[in-house]
């Protein structure tokens, strides 16, 4: 794998030279076909494997632009809340290997986080509500920004806030600090100026928080959709129109677990997310519809386990995906799936996994549908 | 902390839904002190997505055998019970951070609420082996939940009590630690957190109520060690191993905290499974 350098400050920097570059090496190493009467002659018995470059799983190219110069080395991220600060988990995982880290969700202050039980398992899935606890974008900057700037990883800093200026005031402290890449807002937050009601929500609270933070940063930016909408493509639109580098989606659903003796419902905070498998066909409608919705990357997270997961996220749309809750039971899976996707393209006799995104989308963007409420409550 | 293939070594039902299972992991056995644990996966990825903790309950380096010591309580737990010896399951650790005696302790108090056996008693096996004394008091619900003698140390005095009266004292555990507190120069509890809390307020007034003095100089200016430091629980009277439902168990995911006289909530999985009793607030708020 080549090393490839982390920020650069135009768009249309490396990436788009070596995408170029990519097309025009993948072409000549095409096997031409064999002339016809040739191919007659040879024993009807042993039917010709039908003719495939031959590609090494070094060469495939994985690397991706989400906009602003945030280039990763591969599309494979972990998601927020699920890798820490990216440190926890010391030398059992080499972060390098990775396309890039979303660290913990971080505010403005300090945050001790909702009442303990916060998590607990679902079928096939998890519930969490941590509530944010963290120690507040100065302390992450103090404790973390040495460790990151000297990684080949980047790191996507998860900013969350109340209001639209407290997500400003974070975003403004990030700028310009060694060793943090990009921003990723978290709107899933009530909006205290409106009631409580969340940003993700609405378009318009959504939009408006968005170009906000445009406005204050110049780093990449990216914007994690909630599931918990009617119509995600508004919104959507909302955000990209907003100027948001990529979308990631989707967030955790909310639910709740019980307590064993049906008293309570389980969780100190009453409220959790759903994680995991049990998400992820809920994930691929989403990115399904927002792929169509807007012009701008999409990251898919929900429910990654594996590399038909990936694939099946790259085909609605996803030019990356983040891995979360399966890094609890399998920490090693993101580098795994690395090597896994870099495999499958050389055995595609591809050398990039692009030729993958958006494969099962209708082949015209469809007008937005009349009939969601058919299918959503 | 490793990550790597344990071999079921034997496994059995010790007590009615209670198992005790050995595994063959040197890597993990080898550094691996009393109070720590491990993080294990079930085989089931697609139904269950987390990984269970479980306490080491001994571990033995030479060997390189580790037990663990757990009840059938859901789905997860019935998994491990249907494994066969020669199976291999995915362990992560040893995590957190054990129980620190303080090197001038000739008496231990161990002190264990029924599944709470499991946290505390490696404890035994170390201090033993140091050359220390140990009692440990357990208490049960009855006397069919009693764990047998014969997988303790014979070195180890061992004390139970029952709710029902039907073994040893009639009544909880936590009333018999009065007549031991002025023995014991530390003690090592593990259990429901309500009897946790009864030892925390128990142990706070001792120094009081026995007048005795604290042993040695006092070091660093008598200015208090950071929570979840080895030294705050070296220097404590009581240190407790809690539990908390766990997710990532290596400190990522924050799931897994209790709070702390800091006012900042702690992780079981890092700072923890062992606190210093006054590290913690025992008001159940947090619980």
């Amino acid at each position: 794998m080549k090393a490839k350098r982390r920020v650069v400050t135009s768009a249309a920097g490396p990436a788009g030279a070596r995408r170029q570059a990519t097309a025009q090496r993948s072409r000549p190493s095409v096997v031409a076909p064999e002339p016809r009467a040739r191919l007659e002659i040879r024993p009807s018995s042993t039917p010709r494997p039908p003719a495939r470059p031959v590609v090494a799983a070094e060469d495939v190219d994985l690397t991706v632009d989400l906009g602003r110069g945030l280039v990763l080395r591969n599309p494979i991220m972990v998601a927020s809340g699920t890798f820490g600060y990216g440190v926890e988990y010391g030398d059992v995982v080499d972060v390098d290997q990775l396309g890039a880290i979303c660290c913990k969700g971080t505010t403005l202050r300090p945050r001790i986080g909702n009442p303990t039980p916060r998590v607990t398992e679902t079928p096939s899935g998890m519930l969490n509500s941590i509530g944010l606890q963290n120690p507040g974008v100065n302390a992450v900057i103090d404790k973390y920004s040495a460790t990151w700037a000297a990684w080949k990883v980047p790191v996507i800093v998860n900013v969350a806030a109340e209001s639209a200026g407290d997500y400003v005031e974070v975003v403004r402290r990030l700028e310009g600090i060694p060793g943090i890449a990009g921003i990723e807002l978290n709107i899933s937050c009530p909006n205290v100026g409106k009631g409580g009601l969340q940003f993700a929500i609405d378009a318009g609270a959504a939009g408006e928080v968005t170009a906000a933070v445009r406005r204050a940063t110049d780093l990449p930016l990216l914007v994690k959709l909630s599931p918990n909408v009617a119509d995600i493509r508004p919104i959507a639109r909302a955000i990209a129109d907003a100027g948001a580098d990529a979308l990631t989606a989707i967030n955790t659903l909310s639910g709740i677990a019980l307590a064993p003796d049906r008293t309570r419902p389980l969780l100190g905070n009453i409220y959790g997310g759903l994680s995991g498998p049990a998400v992820k066909p809920v994930a691929l409608r989403i990115v399904y519809e927002a792929a169509q919705a807007v012009k701008i990357p999409i990251v898919a997270i929900g429910g990654v386990t594996d590399l038909d997961d990936v694939l099946d996220f790259l085909a609605v749309g996803a030019v990356a995906v983040q891995v979360g809750t399966a890094i609890f039971a399998d920490p090693m899976l993101p580098v795994r799936l690395v090597d896994g996707l870099a495999d499958a393209c050389a055995r595609r006799g591809s050398t990039t996994y692009r030729d993958l995104i958006g494969t099962a989308l209708p082949k015209r963007a469809a007008a937005p549908s009349s009939k969601g409420v058919e299918y959503r409550p | 902390m490793r990550l790597g293939a344990a071999e079921l070594v034997e496994s059995r039902e010790i007590l009615p839904g209670q198992w005790l299972q050995s595994y063959h992991a040197p890597d993990l056995a080898s550094g691996a002190r009393a109070g720590q644990f491990v993080h294990v996966r079930t085989g089931d990825f697609s139904g269950m997505v987390l990984r269970r903790p479980f306490s080491l309950n001994t571990a033995d380096a030479a060997t390189g055998i580790l037990t663990i010591h757990f009840r059938v309580i859901g789905r997860g737990t019935q998994w491990f019970t249907r494994l066969r010896p020669g199976d291999e399951v995915d362990m992560l650790g040893p995590l957190g951070r054990p129980f620190e005696v303080d090197p001038r302790s000739r008496h231990l108090l161990l002190i264990a609420g029924g599944l709470g056996m499991a946290g505390v008693r490696m404890l035994a096996d170390e201090a033993i082996r140091d050359g220390r004394q140990v009692t440990l008091l357990f208490g049960a619900a009855s006397s069919r939940e009693v764990y047998p003698s014969s997988l303790l140390p014979d070195e180890v005095e061992y004390i139970v009590a029952t709710d029902d009266g039907s073994l040893g004292h009639h009544g909880y555990v936590t009333d018999l630690v009065r007549e031991y507190e002025a023995w014991a120069d530390q003690a090592f509890a593990c259990g429901p957190v309500a009897m946790l809390a009864a030892l925390a307020k128990g142990a706070e007034g001792r120094r009081e109520r026995l007048g005795v003095a604290k042993l040695g100089r006092k070091r660093g200016g008598g200015k208090s060690d950071p929570v979840g430091s080895a030294a705050a629980r070296r220097k404590a009277f009581l240190q407790v191993s809690m539990e908390q439902n766990m997710g990532c168990a290596v400190g990522a995911c924050l799931g897994c905290v209790v709070m702390s006289t800091s006012g900042i909530p702690q992780r079981v999985c890092r700072e923890g499974p062992v606190f210093a009793a006054d590290e913690l607030v025992w008001d159940g708020t947090w619980t």
